[in-house]
């Protein structure tokens, strides 16, 4: 009797050791030190710049310690929805690249509404970063997400193949855009291609086009806009410009175009600031230039990646502390300055080290004609793989605009919600 | 035997005073072993399985403060699915080009290499050895090597002056392609399976062909196949599930791309429930493939069975 009283003593202690062992991963480290954990998937070459946002603040907050777990975009899409509501999962995380993955988190109560908001360097200043990035994380009012960074898209260029197709500079204007692309283009795209369009598994480059040329992909109903006639003129032309003149490969990943730029095959990329590094690296003769005037003026796609708040975290306090801090002024300064992407904040946009930098001043200028892409729009991730990378795929193959459109219309429609088309 | 030993067992306890209704049951030592396993399992494994079922009743939003019930309506939505029934294609089509390969070509390389010598070992070890690899790295590799602008497969058409074939991005080669790396991977596999049971197969029957005289084809029609057919039996049961379950392939070459042509039912199954959050949808996929996995095997089972001499 006493040795089956011992032997459940015994497995009652390993049980409680294990649950012990399951529980939350936020904690009070020794000494009384807050401990937060970070997800992020920024795994490219503005990796560093987060490292030491991460790094300073651990040193300039001695009762507070950040460790930040950077892993794929598609890891922490398969984690951390359960791990949050579980309690399991990191005290602050940015849950994917794309800025309406933050709406099935509020959704589901995962993320905590931000109100340690206000002025002054211990507080979010809301006010003071770009009021369409505030727009995008508020819902029903609340705060529910700041933005780890906003980048907007530039026009990476390869000089030494402009100066040896005779161009002597990046094209400014949308038709000087299509022209080049042809120009540069060797052998129909097999030797070089005059620019790399990715249409999967990437932030998206072909809305650029669209809105270059007038168009657009939906309206302010969250309808379709792909089949007006703006739309299917500019699809037609740089649909036609990739399957008839082979400027780009067609069905490029966005990391396959990133290597072919990377390895000197393709002449022009439109693309973020993240990629500059590496393609420095590679030894490529750079040029960056913002995107070409579209018939309607500047414009290029702006992209977001939220940061949130777990709203099981035990420290919700030192939480938005570390939020303040990640979009205060001089941060922001010093994280462009590292990686070359644009300051988040509106009181930045004149600072003066910041507009000598040959790199953050093009990405920077960009912002004011910076759009999103798929804005709130209902099931946008839908939208885009089920409708519009679909759509792209078709034209870029050789199928008619109009039957390419009339299917992608009909789609977004019903993925969206819209009615009154 | 058996009969007479449980006769003897009844016998010697005759004799005793009838058990009291009240005894307590003995637990099995063997029982009480096998309890920690018994434990993770359905805790892991059949508790899930069984939640997985409940979910798919549902419009199932992970963390929602309630969950709408649909019924069967996941399954109704399913067969209105045009994303499902190319799923589904796509699925079958690698299924049974793949095994029907693998099938043939690791039976055929298995009679060729089932000697002893130094070269036939070499042989089989080298074709055994991309089973050892995991399918990510294999995917991984071949998406780099049948690149047609940077990889060697490109290169190659570009050394002989062709224009490069862009095996991944084309939707009519694309899942040609996620096959004959399948079968690359697996053909050593299936190979060894072969091997054990040709090895199994008693040399007197050979020999008694032979003295019938019989030729090498014959033998093998007549001799070898009836011989494994329990072998072929679980290598095709193996193979087909293997390839119902396709889905690291796609993930690392293609995506499900190009325009849905290799878009396999897991990897549909995977989109629904961790990048749209389609959890009740994605669960009746997976039961939905669940039902054609054991409906096939059931098939096999069969089919195997029918005419059975023993």
């Amino acid at each position: 009797m006493k040795k089956r009283i011992a032997a459940a003593a015994a497995g009652a202690v390993v049980l409680a050791l294990g649950l012990a062992a399951c529980s939350g991963t936020s904690s009070s480290g020794t000494g009384g030190k807050v401990e937060l954990s970070v997800w992020t998937g920024f795994t490219g070459g503005d990796r560093p710049g987060y490292a030491q946002i991460v790094k300073n603040f651990n040193a300039s907050h001695p009762d507070i310690h950040v460790t930040m777990t950077v892993q794929p975009w598609d890891t922490i899409g398969q984690k951390l929805p359960s791990a949050w509501l579980t309690g399991q999962g990191p005290d602050i995380a940015a849950p994917s690249p794309d800025p309406n993955a933050i709406a099935q988190y509020v959704k589901t109560n995962s993320v905590l509404p931000i109100t340690l908001t206000g002025d002054g360097d211990s507080k979010i200043n809301v006010d003071k970063l770009a009021p369409g990035t505030v727009k995008e994380f508020t819902y029903g009012g609340k705060l529910y997400a700041i933005p780890a960074n906003f980048a907007s898209l530039s026009l990476y260029y390869n000089k030494k193949m402009f100066v040896a197709a005779g161009i002597d500079g990046p094209p400014t204007t949308v038709a000087e855009f299509a022209d080049d692309a042809k120009k540069l283009t060797i052998d129909g795209g097999t030797t070089q291609s005059g620019l790399v369009l990715a249409d999967n598994q990437t932030i998206q480059m072909w809305p650029i086009l669209q809105w270059l040329e007038g168009g657009d992909i939906v309206d302010s109903n969250n309808c379709s806009a792909v089949q007006t006639a703006a739309s299917q003129k500019g699809l037609k032309i740089w649909g036609d410009l990739v399957a008839k003149d082979g400027i780009s490969p067609v069905g490029l990943t966005g990391a396959q175009a990133d290597s072919l730029f990377s390895a000197g095959k393709a002449a022009m990329e439109i693309n973020g600031p993240w990629a500059a590094p590496g393609y420095k690296s590679a030894g490529i003769d750079l040029g960056i230039a913002a995107v070409p005037t579209g018939v309607d003026g500047a414009v290029t796609l702006g992209a977001i990646a939220p940061l949130a708040i777990s709203a099981k975290t035990k420290h919700p306090q030192e939480a938005q502390e570390f939020l303040a801090y990640w979009t205060s002024k001089s941060v922001q300064k010093t994280f462009s300055t590292t990686t070359g992407f644009p300051p988040l904040r509106t009181d930045l946009a004149d600072d003066a080290t910041l507009k000598a930098d040959p790199v953050v001043s093009v990405f920077a200028a960009q912002v004011p004609d910076a759009r999103l892409y798929l804005p709130k729009v209902p099931n946008a991730t839908q939208v885009d793989s089920d409708a519009y990378t679909t759509m792209i795929g078709q034209i870029t193959r050789g199928t008619d605009v109009a039957t390419a459109t009339a299917t992608a219309q009909a789609a977004i429609n019903k993925l969206t919600g819209c009615t009154t088309k | 035997m058996s009969a007479s030993t449980i006769t003897g067992a009844r016998t010697a306890s005759a004799g005793r005073a009838p058990a009291s209704p009240r005894r307590r049951t003995r637990w099995s030592p063997g029982l009480l072993f096998l309890a920690p396993s018994l434990l993770i399992l359905g805790v892991f494994v059949l508790w899930p399985i069984a939640q997985s079922f409940y979910y798919s009743l549902f419009d199932w939003t992970i963390g929602a403060n309630s969950q709408k019930w649909l019924g069967l309506g996941n399954y109704v939505a399913l067969t209105q699915d045009p994303h499902f029934w190319n799923a589904l294609g796509v699925t079958m089509v690698y299924t049974v080009i793949t095994v029907v390969l693998l099938v043939v070509l690791g039976f055929l390389v298995a009679l060729a290499l089932q000697g002893e010598g130094l070269i036939t070992r070499i042989v089989r070890s080298a074709l055994f050895f991309p089973t050892i690899v995991s399918l990510v790295s294999i995917g991984l590799v071949w998406k780099f090597l049948l690149d047609p602008q940077i990889g060697l497969v490109g290169g190659l058409f570009d050394l002989i002056g062709a224009k490069p074939i862009a095996f991944l991005t084309d939707p009519s080669l694309a899942l040609p392609s996620l096959i004959f790396v399948g079968v690359w991977k697996s053909v050593g596999f299936a190979m060894i399976i072969f091997v054990g049971g040709l090895k199994a197969v008693p040399a007197e029957r050979y020999e008694a062909a032979r003295l019938d005289g019989t030729s090498r084809a014959q033998s093998v029609w007549f001799i070898t196949l009836p011989s494994i057919r329990p072998t072929l039996l679980f290598a095709t049961l193996i193979l087909t599930i293997q390839s119902l379950q396709l889905f690291d392939l796609v993930y690392v070459m293609t995506g499900g791309g190009p325009l849905f042509a290799t878009d396999s039912l897991v990897n549909l199954l995977y989109r629904s429930g961790f990048v749209d959050y389609k959890t009740g949808y994605a669960a009746a996929i997976s039961w939905v493939l669940f039902a054609i996995v054991m409906i096939i095997s059931g098939i096999q089972l069969r089919l195997f069975r029918y005419d059975d001499v023993d």
